[in-house]
């Protein structure tokens, strides 16, 4: 049985940058049903590091998300 | 990050990731498109240093192409990257492939759908990733912003399409990123049911 992790962070549910208000309200909630199945675990999403982000990323970029109005 | 580190560490098979903001328009030293920080190439690099974990293949089935993933990757011969877009391309090496997505018309589901296993299935196979990745905008359903006339049936089409590309290439490995999409009741409509696709045999 395959087991599949779930990984949310409240904060993805009460902002989003990607859309014009919050495409996300319904969630965790709307995963209820599916978390009475055991092949279905939720975990919280930690904070990714500067550092991480760096692996990819210039400080620059870091910089300019950061001043981002958005 | 967590989602990766638990797939490469064995500790589960397939994961969902839900996210704050958009990632597949985040290129090196540019963002945009409600995009910030390229989660993808980020897991990618951090599986690299942490794991064994070194070759990835990615379907993006966002509406839009994934231009960021795109500028970080570009030249990594292990990586895959085939978007279903707009664009028709393919890579000298093979590697990075972009497929016109399908007008929209009287089935656009099952034409979308065999555009994406005509683009994917072939070369994740022979190009053996120790990871699948999906990303997954819901941006094409009807009515969103990126409108290409898809419904539930292609997303959990997709899902079903990738869970059999990692159990044959991946030794069932599977990521899953949520990409583009804006709407709340196709949100909360498309994702239970796409994860309980996930889950299958």
């Amino acid at each position: 049985m395959a087991k599949v992790g779930i990984f949310y962070h409240e904060s993805f549910s009460r902002r989003s940058y990607l859309t014009v208000g919050r495409r996300l309200a319904d969630f965790p909630a709307a995963l209820d049903e599916l978390l009475q199945d055991e092949r279905f675990q939720l975990h919280t999403s930690p904070v990714v590091s500067d550092d991480l982000i760096l692996k990819v990323h210039t400080q620059g970029l870091i910089e300019e998300v950061d001043q981002d109005a958005l | 990050m967590a989602a990766a580190e638990k797939i490469a560490s064995g500790e589960i098979e397939r994961a969902f990731a839900f996210i704050g903001a958009g990632g597949h328009h985040a290129g090196r030293n540019f963002f945009g498109g409600y995009c910030c920080f390229n989660d993808v190439a980020i897991a990618i690099a951090h599986l690299r240093d942490t794991s064994g974990v070194r070759r990835f293949a990615i379907l993006d089935t966002d509406a839009h192409h994934g231009d960021g993933t795109r500028d970080i990757l570009q030249n990594d011969p292990d990586v895959l990257h085939v978007c279903i877009c707009g664009t028709n391309y393919v890579s000298p090496d093979g590697t990075k492939v972009d497929v016109p997505a399908p007008r929209v018309g009287r089935d656009t589901d099952e034409a979308y759908l065999k555009i994406a296993e005509a683009a994917f299935s072939g070369r994740v196979r022979a190009f053996r990733p120790d990871l699948a990745i999906w990303y997954f905008g819901f941006d094409g359903h009807q009515g969103d912003y990126g409108d290409m006339g898809l419904s539930l049936r292609c997303f959990v089409g997709l899902a079903d399409l990738m869970v059999r590309m990692a159990k044959e290439a991946s030794g069932g490995k599977l990521l899953t990123v949520l990409g583009g999409g804006s709407r709340t009741d196709l949100a909360t409509m498309l994702i239970p049911e796409v994860i309980r696709h996930l889950g299958k045999e």
